[in-house]
């Protein structure tokens, strides 16, 4: 049956009506026929969508021509492959240029041998759930932007597709615990993320990164951790939205919604990889002592007291971590 | 699984011999030979044409192509879904139909087809037919054999026979059987002993046959599908060819094209027809006779009417115009909703654009005025001189793809084949054919007035097995039933319909699939399926809509435990004991099958009123293998073996086959000599009358010897005009041994020889007489058509001036019309519904909807809701409501397609539907694996009482109705 | 070489869907795959004209471009084919086609589409012409065997023409010229970047 009108635009109906009284093929004399010129049609729908009745029930397929595929592409092969592509180089090279010039981040009053519990198990798995996650969801998703160019060539086309075939099932089913580590963090790290005014002064003496021995104070989390906190549940806010959208195409929208999500997450992806990169970098092999807040869960205290000196503060106010 | 051909069909005509071989030489070759020739005749052929793009190199990929399917060969058959008569070329390998490639050489559908026709093969796949004979036993499906069958169903038939006599048995037959199929039903029925045999065409076109014939001569489309390319104006009535017809539409848009013609469209539905008119006439249903007189009024006013034609050509004009007078320009529009000023100027049109076509269908028959609207065309066309000539005519598009074959073969309740009627006369005349006594035929009948008698129309049928048999006029009520390739859904008051389903003692669905029938009575036992094969996996010829007949090859096998109507009727024949007698002169070949081409000979030999009697099974044969020789407009051999032959020997193809008459294109064509296909109306009801001459005043067909109208002939009035000495001694013998002691009063028609034929046409002379053609049909309950308000009418207003036919009775039954149109239901069911066809399925539609590729196209049954309609009774797209029906309480519940094709206040449900019963799922009715993919409400199911004088066909197109959100 | 293109002629098209099944039957399209479709604009209203739409084999085809396993590529006939072995039913080529043309199967959990599928201009795949393998994967290869796709040469009214681009425009041209009216090629604009030269 006839029934999916789906979407049709009344303009597009209306535009069809004026090229209609317009008459723009000059009929035969006994002709009063004028039907609609594609290409006038289009105009007069500024890019958007052609669509009509189809008898069959698939909603999509009543969209005849969809010119904003070609925006889509170009917005896709330009400004978030080339753009994203550079942000990435850019990011890593800037990561090692910081490392060049300020090299480690050294506990200033070294390791005093005294630990102090930074977090729980609970916490170090919703992290490492997410993390795990997020890095093979990150490499598989770069590989389908990136990987026919740097890969492909390669590995030849069937163990390239072999590779991300299983890359897009993994990316599929790793979005659910990664949502989850998301969630869990969320959930138990909202309330240290609150901004403060302490954290204005830790941004303006610039996180204490830039100069050796300054060391604003901050709470459990410094400005720049919130920071990271809130892009990675934003961030991934976007990107489990739109990749569910992905994932369970046109359940919810139509190809311009289809479409709109693809760019969402493809660029949330970018960014998100980027942000990711600087957090990996500033715990791991940019700070001496970081780590070992996500490894053991253990920090020295010397290292506690330089980068997060209200929170021992409080917490040995309090005689106990309690978290 | 279905597997397709694996390779090419480029390597098979090496391997293939015999007399496929001129249509397999070469298939890249021969799609080249046939796009030279269209692009020679300046028509741009598609695909086709754009086959020069192969470069030389792919052609040399084809031929060098493997070759793995060296059993690969191709056969032609004709499509089965409608009456346009496609050539359907199959590929066939190892016994399996792979592949379907175009025809190109059909002038018909040169390769083309709908989506039925190009999804067709499914058919023999199908894995939704009925397997096997079964029956009901205590409400379940049981597997049985033939012969179990055969034996249980004619024990029962001879039990009811012994209780209630041969009437009480109907024989519901089909518009699918091919000819010989058709021919044989209706000689079974008359040797079983009853008029109670119809079929489809009762519910399509019977209005439009008791119209035309009525009016000059003969039921059927007087010009062609492809002589619309001559057309200078084309008018649609009440008829959505893109949808019912779609390769009709290449003819009529080529033929729009070309000519720069304007294409009118007349219909209550903006339909995809409509689409492509350049102007559409939205009307109220059923108003038909108000929009014609409406336009004759202009016509007449303005003096555009062809005075001489209609002085040589017409009887009674001047009645018309004393009823023509009354529809003023205000008072049309006033019934017929249409705007004077579109009325004039589509009057205009048709009368400044000739010579125009006027294509009819459902549109217009299927009213309780159908024969009087059929009537008011015909005149239309006749005033504007459009009748026999090139380019105009009454294009009658038929329904099924036999329907014309089988109206023409007798499969009615009034008449034998040929329309011989149920005289005693005829009698004799088809005992003599068939080569049995007269005497054993009337003993097979209640008696010599029910062999007279018409019987009861198709649409009745369940009133006869229902009503009180006091008010039936034959013995008994009807006790058994058979529905031999007839869905049970496509006629209205499918509530009582039901009831009379259950009632009756024997029910027999002869089929390739379950049916409506078989799924929608409550019935425990006595229901037998037997599963007949489609006319793919048979051969025979079919009438397509133009008259011309074609043959088709077997493609396959029967699928399944299915077989041929024509076996089944010989194992039935010969369980009941006549066998003998039906096969008298027909042979039975290996298989207890009868022998196909015989049948055909039979039919030759005895239908001569309507010139079925020169088309010979190998001259239709030769036709199929030379179809490209063929003038895509003219429809004339231009070349080979057949040159000057029309295709398939359209009817009436004069005399024997061996006088080698052409076939006639255009009927009633003064333009050609009768012996080249040309002819005048047929003289078919008196020389004069109340002193008025009804033959052909100065009008006659090229050549003739006797240049005036003059009446049919017999030998008598050969023998007046000294003709009869040209008759031969074996001619003159046989008419005499017809005519016993009165040999003078034999007719052309019952000359066995042909003989009267063959010397009249040699004069130039029409043997069946040069008429004028009756605008006054007297006889007709209204002999001049005036409108009638649908008996189911929301315009009380126009009740009293225009009323519905006063009750009456006919066809043995009462046939209500004014009782039931005096009662006002407008206020509870104010909107009007029609009903059409949707292109993907085809009538009762248990074949298509059982078609994966076509079921998939339209996958729920719906009503079509003006937009102002829907938004008062807050009604969305795609939403489920109940649409209920003024009689029985009648409901179904179906989607709401909310859509300006349908005008404010009217309604449209496609009829194709059957499976769902006011809300309830009837699926687990159909036999396990063979219910349809797709189920839905029957329009049927809702539409009411009405039934036309004339036919009995029933009133589908206006009706009211009451739609609520479900 | 012949350039293979599609042309619908919407003042020829009625929706009679025989491209639609000719596609099925030819290909063996299993239900819910849709290669071909008609599309009716303005519908039940006048100026309604029907379209049947399928892959056009774009010039710059937009599918090839996003596909990120390049599982795409055009013959010589710029026939736009695709490998299923290759594909893994991303779906960008959805997004990116004008045309609505690739086509997925539901396979397994959520909506996770199976390799995708579209309409070969009835010229096969990968696989070695007319091979059984070729033919389960994508169905009919025609043109293989000298012969054009069968929605063409099927379509009841020779509305959807099927050729050489140069062939089947100058057969539309001529129509334009004889009728006095056409309303341009559908697609064309988008997929070829021509003008419907009409």
């Amino acid at each position: 049956m006839r029934l999916f009108n789906i979407k049709r635009t009344i303009w597009a109906a209306l535009a069809f009506g004026i090229m209609l009284s317009l008459g723009s093929v000059a009929p035969a004399s006994a002709q009063q026929q004028a039907p609609a010129d594609e290409a006038a049609l289009l105009l007069q729908l500024k890019g958007g969508p052609v669509t009509g009745r189809v008898s069959i029930p698939d909603a999509k397929s009543g969209v005849l021509i969809q010119p904003q595929g070609r925006d889509w592409r170009q917005t896709l092969e330009g400004p978030v492959k080339s753009a994203g592509g550079w942000l990435l180089v850019l990011t890593v090279v800037a990561l090692a240029a910081f490392l060049a010039i300020r090299g480690r981040i050294k506990i200033e009053h070294g390791m005093s041998g005294r630990t102090i519990e930074r977090f729980k198990g609970i916490e170090r798995f919703a992290h490492w759930l997410t993390a795990i996650c997020f890095v093979i969801l990150g490499l598989s998703g770069l590989n389908i932007s990136f990987g026919r160019s740097l890969l492909l060539p390669v590995m030849g086309p069937e163990a390239f597709t072999g590779l991300t075939a299983f890359g897009k099932l993994a990316h599929n089913f790793l979005s659910f615990p990664f949502v989850l580590g998301v969630l869990l963090m969320a959930v138990l790290w909202i309330r240290h993320n609150i901004f403060n005014a302490i954290d204005m002064e830790w941004f303006r003496q610039g996180g204490g990164l830039l100069q050796k021995g300054v060391h604003p104070p901050a709470g459990k989390f410094n400005g720049g951790q919130k920071i990271i906190f809130w892009l990675v549940v934003l961030g991934a806010a976007a990107l489990a939205v739109s990749g569910y959208m992905l994932m369970f195409p046109f359940y919810v929208t139509d190809i311009a919604g289809m479409q709109l999500a693809q760019l969402v997450h493809a660029i949330a992806g970018i960014l998100m990889v980027a942000v990711i990169l600087a957090h990996i970098y500033i715990g791991s092999i940019g700070m001496e002592g970081a780590f070992d807040a996500m490894g053991s869960g253990q920090v020295d205290v010397n290292w506690a007291r330089e980068h997060h000196s209200l929170w021992v503060k409080d917490v040995t106010a309090r005689g106990a971590g309690d978290d | 699984m279905l597997i397709k051909k694996s390779s090419t069909t480029g390597a098979a005509p090496q391997k293939a011999g015999g007399k496929l071989s001129g249509i397999l030489a070469g298939a890249a070759l021969q799609t080249m030979d046939r796009r030279g020739f269209l692009k020679a005749s300046g028509l741009a052929a598609g695909g086709l044409a754009a086959i020069s793009a192969l470069t030389p190199a792919m052609v040399k990929t084809a031929k060098a192509a493997p070759s793995s399917s060296a059993n690969l060969v191709k056969k032609k058959n004709i499509c089965t879904h409608c009456s346009v008569g496609c050539t359907v070329t199959a590929e066939v390998e190892n016994g399996v139909w792979v592949g379907q490639e175009p025809t190109w050489d059909s002038p018909i559908n040169l390769g083309t087809h709908c989506a039925k026709g190009a999804s067709i093969r499914e058919l023999t796949h199908g894995d939704r037919r009925l397997k096997y004979p079964m029956k009901l036993v205590d409400g379940k499906w049981t597997r049985i054999s033939w012969d179990t069958a055969i034996n249980e169903i004619g024990d029962k038939l001879l039990e009811i026979r012994q209780k209630s006599g041969p009437e009480s048995a109907y024989w519901l037959g089909s518009a699918k059987f091919s000819n010989e199929g058709g021919y044989l039903f209706r000689k079974f029925a008359a040797f079983w002993g009853t008029n109670n045999i119809d079929h489809q065409a009762r519910i399509c076109h019977s209005t439009t046959v008791a119209g035309v014939a009525n009016t000059w001569g003969y039921g059927a489309m007087t010009n062609s599908y492809n002589d619309i390319h001559n057309s200078k104006c084309i008018v649609i009535m009440g008829g959505n060819p893109a949808e019912a017809h779609p390769v009709s539409l290449q003819h009529v848009l080529r033929g729009k094209e070309k000519n720069r013609a304007p294409m009118v469209v007349i219909d209550p539905r903006f339909t995809r027809t409509a689409a492509h008119a350049t102007e559409y006439m939205r009307i109220r249903p059923g108003t038909d006779i108000p929009v014609i007189w409406g336009l004759l009024w202009h016509i007449f006013q303005n003096g555009w009417e062809d005075k001489e034609y209609i002085r040589q050509r017409v009887y009674g004009m001047d009645d018309i115009r004393a009823e023509v007078a009354k529809w003023t320009p205000e008072e049309t529009e006033k019934v017929t909703g249409v705007p004077g000023e579109q009325m004039k100027r589509v009057a205009e049109l048709m009368a400044k654009n000739k010579p125009g076509t006027l294509i009819w269908c459902m549109g217009v028959t299927q009213h309780t005025v159908g024969t009087a609207n059929v009537r008011a065309l015909s005149i239309l066309q006749l005033a504007l001189g459009n009748i026999g000539v090139e380019g105009g005519g009454a294009n009658i598009f038929r329904g099924h793809c036999n329907v014309q074959g089988c109206t023409d073969l007798g499969l009615d309740v009034t008449s034998l084949p040929a329309y011989y009627g149920l005289v005693e006369g005829a009698w004799k005349h088809w005992s003599r054919v068939w080569d049995v006594d007269y005497n054993w035929v009337l003993s097979r009948f209640q008696d010599k007035k029910f062999m007279e008698t018409k019987g009861i129309p198709s649409t009745r049928w369940f009133d006869a097995v229902m009503i009180d048999k006091k008010d039936l006029e034959q013995p008994d009520n009807v006790k058994a039933m058979f529905f031999w390739g007839h869905g049970g859904n496509t006629v209205p008051r499918m509530p009582e319909m039901r009831t009379g389903m259950e009632k009756v003692e024997l029910m027999v669905v002869v089929d390739p699939h379950p049916t409506t029938a078989a799924a929608l009575p409550d019935r425990k036992n006595g229901t037998y399926l037997l599963p007949a094969c489609t006319q793919l996996e048979t051969r025979g010829s079919r009438t397509a809509s133009n008259r011309s007949l074609q043959w088709g090859e077997q493609i396959v096998k029967p699928v399944f435990e299915s077989k041929p109507d024509h076996w089944i009727l010989y194992k039935l024949a010969k369980k009941l004991g006549f066998e003998q007698e039906l096969f008298k002169n027909i042979k039975i070949d290996e298989g207890d099958e009868p022998n196909v081409e015989d049948i055909l000979r039979e039919i030759n030999k005895g239908t001569i009123s309507i010139g079925y009697s020169g088309q010979s099974p190998e001259r239709l044969k030769e036709h199929m293998a030379n179809q490209g020789d063929f003038d895509i407009v003219s429809l004339r051999a231009t070349k080979g073996p057949l040159k000057g032959e029309f295709y398939g020997l359209p009817w009436p193809c004069w005399g024997t086959p061996e006088m080698k008459h052409p076939g006639t294109h255009v009927l009633y064509n003064t333009n050609l000599p009768v012996k080249d296909g040309g002819g005048a109306f047929r003289a078919r009801f008196g020389v004069e009358r109340n002193g008025v001459s009804l033959l052909a005043d100065g009008s006659y067909p090229l050549g003739s010897e006797i240049q005036d109208g003059h009446p049919e002939f017999t030998y008598g009035l050969l023998k007046k005009m000294g003709w009869d000495k040209e008759l031969t001694d074996a001619e003159r013998a046989t008419i005499e041994k017809i005519g016993g002691n009165n040999p003078d009063a034999v007719g052309w028609a019952i000359d066995l020889s042909c003989g009267i034929i063959r010397v009249t046409m040699a004069h130039g002379v029409q043997a069946m007489g040069n008429a004028k053609a009756r605008a006054n049909a007297f006889g007709l309950p209204d002999p001049i058509p005036v409108h009638r308000e649908p008996i189911y009418t929301s315009r009380r207003d126009l009740v009293a001036k225009y009323p519905a036919m006063a009750d009456r009775r006919d066809y043995r039954l009462p046939h209500l019309g004014k009782s039931i149109q005096d009662k006002d239901v407008s206020k509870d069911f104010p909107i009007i519904l029609t009903s059409g066809r949707l292109v993907e399925y085809e009538g009762g539609g248990e074949e298509t909807r059982s078609n994966k590729w076509l079921a998939e196209l339209q996958q729920n049954m719906f009503v079509e809701i003006n937009p102002e309609d829907a938004a008062r009774l807050g009604i969305k797209e795609g939403q489920n409501v109940w649409v209920y029906g003024p009689e029985n309480n009648a409901k179904a519940r179906v989607k709401a397609m909310v859509t300006p094709r349908v005008g404010k206040g009217v309604a449209f449900m496609p009829f194709h539907f059957s499976g769902f019963w006011q809300g309830v799922d009837q699926r687990k009715n159909y036999p396990p694996g063979a219910d349809p993919i797709v189920l839905g409400e029957s329009v049927n199911g809702v539409t009411t009482y009405g039934y036309d004088p004339v036919t009995h066909m029933h009133e589908n197109k206006a009706t009211l109705c009451r739609i609520e959100a479900a | 070489m012949a350039r293979m293109k599609f042309l619908c002629d919407s003042e020829r098209c009625i929706e009679c869907n025989a491209c639609v099944t000719a596609c099925k039957n030819e290909n063996e399209v299993p239900w819910g795959i849709n290669r071909r479709r008609v599309v009716t604009l303005n519908d039940g209203a006048k100026g309604e004209r029907s379209i049947s739409m399928a892959c056009m084999h774009c010039e710059d085809a937009p599918c090839m471009a996003v596909c990120p396993v390049d599982c795409f590529y055009k013959t010589d006939e710029g026939v736009v084919l695709h490998s299923k072995d290759l594909c893994i039913g991303c779906g960008y080529c959805f997004y990116a086609c004008p045309f609505g043309a690739p086509q997925y199967p539901q396979v397994g959990n959520f909506g996770s589409r199976g390799k995708m599928d579209k309409c070969t201009f009835c010229a096969g795949g990968p696989e070695a012409d007319n091979t059984k393998e070729e033919y389960a994967k994508y169905g009919a290869n025609r043109l293989a065997e000298g012969k054009l796709p069968l929605c063409a040469e099927m379509c009841s009214t020779k509305a959807l023409l099927a050729g050489d681009g140069d062939v089947i425009a100058q057969i539309y041209k001529e129509r334009v010229s004889r009728r006095g009216y056409g309303s341009g090629a559908w697609g064309w604009a988008t997929a070829y970047k021509s003008g419907t030269a009409a």
